[in-house]
């Protein structure tokens, strides 16, 4: 009796051992860290759609605007070199990575705004409903785009904050002392100033 | 733009007093106040930037442009399709977007909603804010292969945006609900080639509204006769709480789906040249 006393009683001590572990932030690292790595996930694949929607847009446009030459072959460069920058979730620790990715991106951000400035003085273009539907789904993508970044850098604040505050810092320093804090986006140049226009 | 810079930094400026008052507790009162620092600091980057109104119904109409008699009747629609298919469509009209753009905005409200089942993500959002005059339908992500960007835009723009134009902003709403039910009931192919087929005959006789007509509204006004349907508007129908609403995980929403006319204008820098341009072209709002 005592024997299954005294076994009922380490039980019990392993149970609150490991509730008071996991109370002290043990879980936090990891559970932020897998967090914030699937938000990144969602980034990629949202950006990856925009690749994809690319070759029917610059298709479409071709057959209406074959002139605008340079703004066509600069939109096919800029999505060949972003698709390339990839990055899995083991380099998001390395800020300089992030930043390649995302000045790939950015240009070709810059890239289709162009194509989607010139499409203005087409009419037929405008009017066509391939270009109709492809211009509204880039819309829509550069939205969840702007959705996935945001909820990725929210995730990654999370993330770094468990590194460098109480309780889960403790862990941060011994058992996941390898977790280094993630980079994030940095605002682009410009972004928070109204465009310029200029006719 | 003061207004939004205020608001953007008012999160993080409360994230700074509280580990400022983390700092100075850490001496007065030892490791608990810490806890409670760290779980106030946590709380506020989980909180939402802007100041929603409550999910009191199928119809939240804060900025009042829906009458009573319209918003019952829109109300039976949005409770007898859940019935059928389980989606949940709500509509929200907000009067003022916070000085954020609409996008953000709807987002955040529907995640703050938790519209749509937790498992399928079959939330819909029809958010109109009058006052900025802007339009969007906000999209989960278990509906995005049916409610596409490209439909989303066709609906706002066939069956909303020219209603509104003439000030009529319950039937702008109206005709939403019944074109976001028709084209989520109906096989969307189909839909699709309907609302083609009307625009290519407004263009013909080179009147706006005239899209309209071809727009199939009479199909859902069968269902208010539906006794199927009487049942949903009793208890349960007209007035649903909120605890009715199934809670949907936040991170299904990830802000498809175009709003109205104008491209959007903040966040990606090398869009806002293009969407000053067309902004130049056409007045600000979606209508």
């Amino acid at each position: 009796m005592a024997f299954t006393f005294s076994r009922m009683r380490a039980a019990f001590a392993a149970l609150a051992l490991g509730l008071s572990v996991a109370g002290c932030g043990y879980n936090t690292i990891p559970t932020a860290e897998e967090n914030a790595k699937a938000k990144w996930a969602d980034v990629q694949n949202q950006y990856q759609r925009r690749a994809d929607l690319i070759p029917n847009l610059v298709a479409t446009v071709q057959g209406y605007a074959k002139q605008e030459k340079d703004v066509l072959t600069s939109v096919i460069e800029a999505r060949s070199k972003a698709t390339s920058v990839k990055i899995d979730a083991s380099q998001l620790t390395d800020p300089e990575k992030v930043k390649q990715f995302q000045d790939a991106q950015n240009q070709l951000s810059g890239a289709l705004g162009r194509l989607i400035a010139v499409s203005e003085a087409y009419p037929d273009l405008k009017s066509n409903q391939n270009f109709l539907a492809l211009q509204s789904q880039l819309e829509g993508t550069e939205n969840r785009i702007a959705v996935a970044r945001r909820d990725y850098v929210g995730a990654v604040r999370d993330y770094n904050l468990t590194l460098s505050t109480f309780p889960s810092l403790i862990w941060a320093k011994t058992i996941f002392s390898g977790n280094k804090p993630m980079a994030t986006f940095t605002a682009s140049e410009g972004a928070d100033k109204p465009p310029q226009v200029k006719f | 733009m003061v207004g939004l810079a205020i608001l953007r930094d008012a999160p993080s400026a409360l994230l700074r007093m509280r580990i400022r008052f983390f700092g100075r507790a850490l001496k007065a009162r030892g490791p608990f106040a810490v806890v409670l620092a760290a779980a106030l600091a946590l709380f506020a980057t989980l909180a939402f930037a802007f100041d929603f109104p409550a999910l009191t119904g199928r119809v939240v109409d804060q900025a009042n442009i829906i009458p009573a008699a319209t918003r019952s009747q829109i109300e039976a629609k949005l409770a007898s399709l859940e019935d059928k298919s389980g989606i949940q469509l709500v509509v929200a009209t907000v009067s003022s977007l916070q000085d954020s753009d609409i996008e953000t905005f709807s987002v955040d409200l529907a995640r703050a909603w938790k519209l749509g089942e937790a498992k399928k993500n079959n939330g819909l959002l029809l958010l109109v804010a009058p006052n900025e005059r802007k339009v969007r339908i906000e999209v989960g992500y278990g509906l995005e292969g049916t409610m596409t960007d490209a439909l989303t835009k066709v609906i706002i723009q066939s069956a909303i945006v020219p209603k509104f134009r003439s000030g009529d902003y319950a039937g702008g709403v109206d005709a939403g609900v019944d074109a976001i039910i028709d084209a989520l009931t109906v096989d969307s192919a189909e839909w699709q080639k309907k609302v083609e087929g009307a625009r290519r005959a407004a263009a013909r006789s080179h009147r706006p509204d005239s899209a309209l007509r071809h727009f199939p509204a009479v199909r859902l006004h069968r269902h208010l006769d539906d006794p199927q349907c009487a049942r949903a508007d009793g208890p349960m129908g007209a007035a649903r709480q909120p605890d009715d609403l199934h809670p949907l995980s936040p991170s299904s929403w990830s802000g498809g789906g175009a709003a109205g006319a104008a491209a959007r204008a903040a966040a990606i820098p090398a869009f806002q040249a293009a969407a000053a341009i067309s902004a130049a072209a056409a007045p600000r709002g979606d209508w």
